[in-house]
């Protein structure tokens, strides 16, 4: 069971202009277990910022979230990430940034490495796991990112425009696989980007976040059964829903 | 209290500090005053023995020595690098000479250079010209072969090539490599300069201090030390400062 | 390509080097001021052999000079690691420490040498002491810089990945900061032997900047060539060796810089 529930909750920076630093203003949100939400918004929503507050990582100045009932006080416990670039750690191979979690929690060294063959394997790297991340490429490090985040078999996966800096026939790719792998092991999921098309392929519901502050403008629920097919017809209307609320 | 000022705040109580703690152990009869004078006598008593006039001569001197032998070897290296990173053969040619040569410390040369300069400024401006001379070609010669090519063809395609291309596109995307060389060649200039002045030399800051030790003049080489460190400071800071003038603006680096 | 601008450059040196030696034979140019390399090598053989200054044999000047080398520069790693590590993570310290560091690396090494021999004499001291400052400020302020900036994505991915702090310095702030701590040990190798050329040309007759100083009191610029080329044969020798080692040691790095270009 991993529901979030984000409570008004406000983000400021410390800024000389208080234009740019209230990042988010009293936004509210719920997320039902095992529910795959896109968060979309234009440059400087606030959507990084928002999943930084529910990672734990940046303590929000006002408001809380709140996970299975329990508030979020810190990273970690069951939250697992995934960033943009994919911030693999250059000086461990592809099995050694898998393993990296385990090796945190204090699992034994023989299960962490069994565990993260497999993963390594579930991600469609096999053969791969000696490679350091500078000797792959944009999209297998983004595998291995992956694959990593899920290691500590969180209850939650939150992703930071993940397939961002990808060419977008690898970003298509990277799309199919990542709901191959979610319809494997279910989780709840916050998925961040600015692709209107990216979201509809791969989300149960799209909230979209007005810019500075950011807060929540819209919900467009996607009712449609997956795989479904990018050039559906039934997705326009709600392309065109999201894109006139983005204004 | 706004960051910089803080900073800044941090930074004159750290240097006060050490200064203190300087003082406090001059004056506490651990060690000798006389090796050991505190920052206070040390100035006073410096100035005292070196009158003003005296000193600015000896910095002059020095200044007017890193000055040519850094503008020779700048200038020379600047050439070298600008001519072999574009005509490749002419690198292929020249740079295992100059790889050869790069290693041997400025300073090794001394006894060669009186050899054949004999004694006076020009041995101590040659060491200096080689103390700029390397960093100033490596950098240089990085800078023109480290050039993005997308530029290079833009620019063709915009009808430019030769002499043009080299000057309008080559040497200004090679300037802040170029740029960083001149820092590191002054920094080496200047430290290959007080080491050439101690060793032979009648005038100059090294000089001074090589003369202070003779007559125990403990003071005058602990303020001579200082000196030198704050006029290299004080140039690399300026050097630092019209570079980012002149790039500052497009260089994201 | 790749083949002939190396013979290119090898012939174009070969032919120096004869054109040097024949201009020597020939009357062109006097030994004195350019030794040619028959000279360069019977000079050797005699450091090799009597040794110069009498007794003083090749070996024992190399192994003095590099021992001085060595001990001032393990001196200064050993010192700048621990401090620059310390400095590096408390920003405060590091504010407070800023202009004190920026200062002292200004200062020109050798400008201590006498101030060394006041202190310390004119034996090994004074000269270990000399490298080990020269070799610390650089030292240092690569690794404060190597663990400053370390790209704080990495330290939030540790921590998304239940790492606490103690693991994040030793497993992410550490690593993170090694090709940094490897550049400054480059540089520092550089300035160690730039040191102790000057270091050595006074108070001592042992040590290769000692051998080029003897060899000028006694007008012999063969046996002065000769040294400065030893010099810059080990200097080039040992700084090949770290980056071997750097790249032995830090495989993942290599890769980085060719992508970077």
């Amino acid at each position: 069971m991993a529901t979030i529930e984000i409570r008004g909750v406000t983000k400021r920076y410390e800024s000389d202009d208080p234009e740019r630093g209230l990042a988010i203003e009293d936004l509210s949100l719920t997320i039902r277990d095992n529910e795959f939400v896109t968060l979309v918004g234009r440059s400087g929503c606030g959507k990084t910022t928002l999943l930084n507050v529910i990672a734990g990582l940046v303590a929000p100045t006002r408001g809380e979230v709140l996970v299975d009932g329990q508030r979020v006080t810190g990273p970690g416990g069951g939250k697992g990430m995934v960033f943009q670039q994919h911030a693999l750690f250059p000086w461990l191979t592809a099995l050694g940034n898998v393993e990296f979690g385990c090796k945190s929690r204090g699992v034994p060294p023989r299960e962490r490495r069994a565990a993260a063959t497999q993963l390594i394997e579930l991600v469609g790297l096999r053969g791969f796991e000696d490679k350091y991340p500078v000797e792959l490429s944009g999209g297998m490090q983004q595998r291995v990112a992956l694959a990593r985040a899920l290691a500590l078999d969180p209850e939650i996966l939150l992703m930071d425009e993940p397939f961002g800096a990808l060419d977008e026939l690898t970003r298509i790719e990277m799309q199919d696989e990542l709901l191959r792998v979610w319809s494997s092991r279910k989780k709840t999921v916050v998925f961040v980007t600015h692709s209107i098309s990216e979201a509809l392929v791969l989300s149960d519901r799209v909230v979209v976040l007005s810019a500075r502050p950011g807060r929540v403008r819209r919900e467009v629920p996607v009712d449609l059964p997956r795989p479904r097919e990018r050039t559906d017809p039934r997705l326009s209307p709600l392309y065109e829903g999201i894109w006139r609320s983005l204004g | 209290m706004r960051p910089r000022a803080r900073d800044a705040a941090l930074g004159v109580t750290g240097t006060l500090g050490v200064l203190a703690l300087w003082e406090a152990v001059a004056r506490s009869g651990l060690v000798s005053p006389v090796v050991f004078p505190p920052p206070t006598t040390a100035v006073v008593d410096a100035l005292r023995r070196v009158p003003l006039p005296d000193l600015a001569g000896h910095v002059g001197v020095s200044l007017l020595r890193v000055a040519w032998g850094f503008a020779l070897g700048a200038g020379l290296g600047v050439l070298i690098g600008i001519t072999s990173g574009w005509y490749r053969t002419l690198a292929a040619l020249i740079h295992p000479v100059i790889e050869l040569l790069r290693p041997i410390p400025p300073l090794a040369w001394i006894p060669m250079a009186i050899v054949w300069f004999g004694l006076g400024e020009p041995s101590k401006v040659f060491v200096i010209f080689l103390g700029a001379f390397f960093p100033m070609v490596t950098n240089t010669y990085r800078g023109m072969t480290g050039i993005d090519p997308v530029l290079l063809r833009a620019a063709q395609t915009m009808g430019l090539s030769g002499p043009r291309l080299l000057f309008q596109v080559a040497i200004p995307a090679a300037l802040p490599d170029i740029a960083t060389g001149v820092r590191v060649g002054w920094g080496l200039s200047f430290g290959v300069l007080v080491a050439a002045e101690l060793i032979a030399a009648e005038r100059g800051m090294g000089f001074l201090i090589m003369h202070a030790r003779q007559l125990g003049e403990i003071a005058v080489i602990i303020f001579g030390i200082i000196l030198i460190g704050a006029t290299n400071l004080v140039t690399d800071y300026c050097l630092g400062e019209v570079i980012r003038r002149r790039l500052g603006r497009w260089h994201p680096g | 390509m790749g083949e002939r601008p190396r013979l290119l450059g090898l012939g174009f040196l070969a032919l120096l080097v004869l054109g040097w030696e024949g201009a020597s034979q020939v009357g062109l140019v006097r030994p004195f001021y350019f030794p040619p390399p028959s000279r360069l090598a019977l000079a050797f053989w005699e450091l090799a052999g009597e040794g110069f200054p009498e007794g003083v044999r090749v070996g024992r000047h190399v192994l003095v000079t590099l021992t001085r080398i060595g001990q001032g520069y393990a001196l200064a790693i050993a010192l700048a690691i621990p401090l620059g590590v310390l400095i590096g993570r408390i920003p405060v310290l590091d504010r407070l420490t800023l202009p004190l560091i920026t200062f002292a690396r200004s200062v020109a090494t050798l400008s201590l040498l006498p101030l060394a021999i006041v202190w310390f004499g004119v034996g090994e001291a004074s000269k270990v002491a000399l490298i080990a400052y020269g070799c610390f400020w650089v030292m240092l302020t690569n690794v404060i810089a190597g663990v400053k900036y370390i790209d704080p994505i990495l330290v939030r991915a540790a921590q998304t990945l239940e790492t606490g702090p103690g693991g994040i310095f030793v497993r992410v702030v550490l690593p993170a900061a090694l090709p940094r701590m490897f550049a400054g040990m480059r540089v520092a190798l550089g300035v160690g032997f730039m040191v102790i050329v000057g270091a050595e040309m006074i108070g001592t007759i042992q040590g290769l900047g000692a051998l080029i100083m003897e060899a000028r009191t006694y007008y012999r610029s063969d046996v002065g060539v000769v040294g400065m080329v030893l010099i810059g044969l080990f200097g080039f020798a040992i700084a090949v060796g770290l980056e071997r080692l750097e790249r032995v040691l830090l495989p993942w790095h290599r890769g980085l810089e060719a992508v970077r270009r």
